[in-house]
């Protein structure tokens, strides 16, 4: 006689395999998990291959950024917001940037917004080229992996001459940006945008086209336009689903209402509308609608100082504000108390990651262990900007 | 394992695995040519790459990139030209700079920076801890000297977070500014 949790499963030769299958295993994914892009836990109940239940667990990357903020100056503050999505930082200083602008009135230069939205567009280039890669690791494929970081190695030694970091920049400042671009640099972003647009094309066909991806990742986790709704979803996972809502066209900041550009959406071609296979579609179209935004900047880009009216000391007067712009992975907003000093009174910061992480409960049950690899890989988290 | 209702396990029935259900022969066939096509398309694209791509990376520690001359790396500061201003301690967001100065004595020679500002403290101790630097090149900008500087030099790994801390008034920290500085 056996017995598994005080049941009476039978002797070894008469095993009953129907008592035996009413136990869930639980799993912890992660911390330290490839498949997870970071620090976060999932627990997950199994039944063999299939999720019963998932719940994931966040706060391993807290690094208290919200209350740091009030301790230090305006000035200050940006090198911690570079530190949530580490992946995208140009995007979060940008962010951060136009708050703090619109709270004390200041005008920035026309070239300023030219160069900030060049380097944001390079920024968008360059996560979804990070996300192109590691997805294709995450399915098992390696070589897509080293083609998009030899890419986007061009785009952070361009950054390194700018700003003098390869991710973490502080180069949009309060008021402007710190270094001027120089001519050849614009000369080496055409180069580099004229040949990405033919790479791109070649990766969508080596992976977007391969068969064995299609199957990995069409009709897996579905998320329909309602459910996206309902959870507040935004960016890229939001456009997959079929929702067209892009706030450089909604509510345009910086120079983007000068500028034309397509906001792809999900279209449901091998799947359904809003499965994984529509979220990587997405991101590889934004690429090349990056690469629209940033001809027309370099064309357009004027003479003039990159450095609007600042006083040294910066004090912003007392109110509130919440702004939100379109970061690489969905929606980031800054509501920014002040109370007239020198340092932020309170700063809460909206994730867009934070939101999606929050979509897993419900996408996860009755999947594949394997197919949620793929979910969470879609979803393209970073827990930086999770935790905060 | 307790509290686990039995059948949750109904997870693994047929419904969620529906992979199989309208599988016929001939689309089994069929599958198998269109994942073969699209291999061999796969294998056609890294075969042009190998015959035609340059090698991308460089063998480290034999050769050894050369940072752009911005690049925010170790920091340096050439403590002749310090005014001992503190502005750069009070830019820091993490606060990582540790300044000693008293004031310079009135009989005392007059001592000038390069630049021509006058020197009017006398620098006891000017210590970065560069465990906690996070290399964001605030306190570089305000320095109104242009003594403290970036170096492009990013090989300084040690063994403990006390080596970390540099004085910079020391003898052999000094010489860097022959070997380092740009
Ligand atoms: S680089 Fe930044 S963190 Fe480091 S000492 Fe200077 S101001 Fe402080
Ligand atoms: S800002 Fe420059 S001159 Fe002033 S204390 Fe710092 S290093 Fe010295």
């Amino acid at each position: 006689m056996i017995e598994i949790n005080g049941k009476d499963i039978g002797d070894l030769t008469t095993l009953n395999y129907e008592k035996m299958k009413s136990d869930l295993l639980t799993l912890n994914m992660g911390p330290q998990h490839p498949a997870t892009h970071g620090v976060l836990r999932v627990e997950i109940k199994t039944d063999s291959e299939i999720i019963a239940e998932a719940t994931p667990y966040i706060g391993y990357l807290h690094r208290c950024f919200e209350k740091h903020a009030e301790k230090i100056d305006y000035r200050g503050v940006i090198p911690f917001v570079d530190r949530m999505d580490y992946l995208g930082a140009m995007g979060m200083e940008w962010g951060y940037a136009l708050t703090v602008e619109k709270m004390l009135g200041t005008e920035v230069p026309r070239r300023a917004q030219y160069i900030r939205t060049i380097v944001g567009e390079l920024q968008r280039i360059a996560s979804h080229l990070l996300f192109y890669g590691v997805y294709a690791i995450d399915l098992g494929a390696f070589s897509p992996f080293l083609y998009a970081f030899d890419e986007r190695e061009k785009v952070l030694r361009l950054f390194e001459e700018l700003s003098g970091a390869r991710l973490l920049y502080n180069y949009i400042w309060i008021g402007g940006v710190w270094n001027d671009i120089t001519d050849d640099q614009l000369r080496r972003i055409t180069k580099f945008v004229d040949n990405l647009e033919e790479e791109v094309k070649t990766y969508h066909k080596l992976v977007g086209e391969n068969k064995i991806f299609i199957e990995r990742t069409a009709n897996v986790a579905v998320i329909s336009e309602e459910m996206a709704y309902q959870y507040g979803a935004t960016g890229p996972i939001l456009r997959a689903s079929g929702v067209d809502w892009d706030l450089r066209k909604k509510r345009p900041y910086g120079i983007y209402e000068e500028l034309d550009f397509d906001v792809p959406l999900g279209k449901g071609e091998k799947g359904q509308v809003g499965d994984c296979w529509d979220r990587y579609h997405v991101r590889v179209q934004e690429i090349n609608e990056s690469i629209k935004i940033l001809r027309q900047c370099l064309d357009g880009i004027e003479e003039g100082s990159i450095m609007g009216k600042v006083p040294k000391v910066l004090k912003v007067p007392e109110g509130e504000i919440y702004l939100r712009t379109e970061c690489p992975r969905g929606e980031l907003g800054y509501h920014l108390v002040s109370d007239g000093g020198k340092t932020p009174y309170r700063l809460k910061i909206k994730s867009s990651c934070f939101t999606h992480v929050s979509m897993l409960p419900e996408l996860a049950p009755g999947q594949m262990i394997a197919d949620f690899v793929a979910t969470i890989g879609s979803i393209d988290i970073v827990l930086g900007e999770v935790d905060r | 394992m307790s509290g686990i209702t039995p059948d949750i396990s109904d997870f693994a029935t047929k419904e969620n695995l529906d992979y199989y259900d309208d599988l016929t022969f001939g689309k089994w066939l069929k599958n198998i040519g269109i994942t073969i096509k699209s291999c061999l398309t796969g294998l056609a694209i890294t075969g042009k790459v190998i015959l035609t791509k340059k090698a991308v990376t460089i063998e480290y520690p034999e050769v050894r990139e050369e940072l752009p001359s911005n690049s925010r790396s170790r920091l340096f500061n050439d403590v002749d030209n310090c005014i001992a201003c503190l502005q750069c301690a009070a830019a820091c967001p993490v606060d990582c700079i540790y300044i000693t100065a008293t004031r310079r004595d009135k009989e005392a020679p007059k001592l000038k920076t390069d630049d021509g500002t006058p020197i009017k403290l006398d620098l006891k101790q000017y210590t970065i801890d560069t465990a906690l630097c996070c290399y964001c090149g605030l306190c570089t900008v305000v320095c109104p000297t242009e003594c403290l500087t970036h170096t492009t030099d990013y090989e300084f790994s040690q063994y403990t977070v006390g080596e970390m801390k540099y004085d910079y008034l020391e003898e052999d920290i000094r010489a860097w500014k022959h070997r380092i500085v740009k």
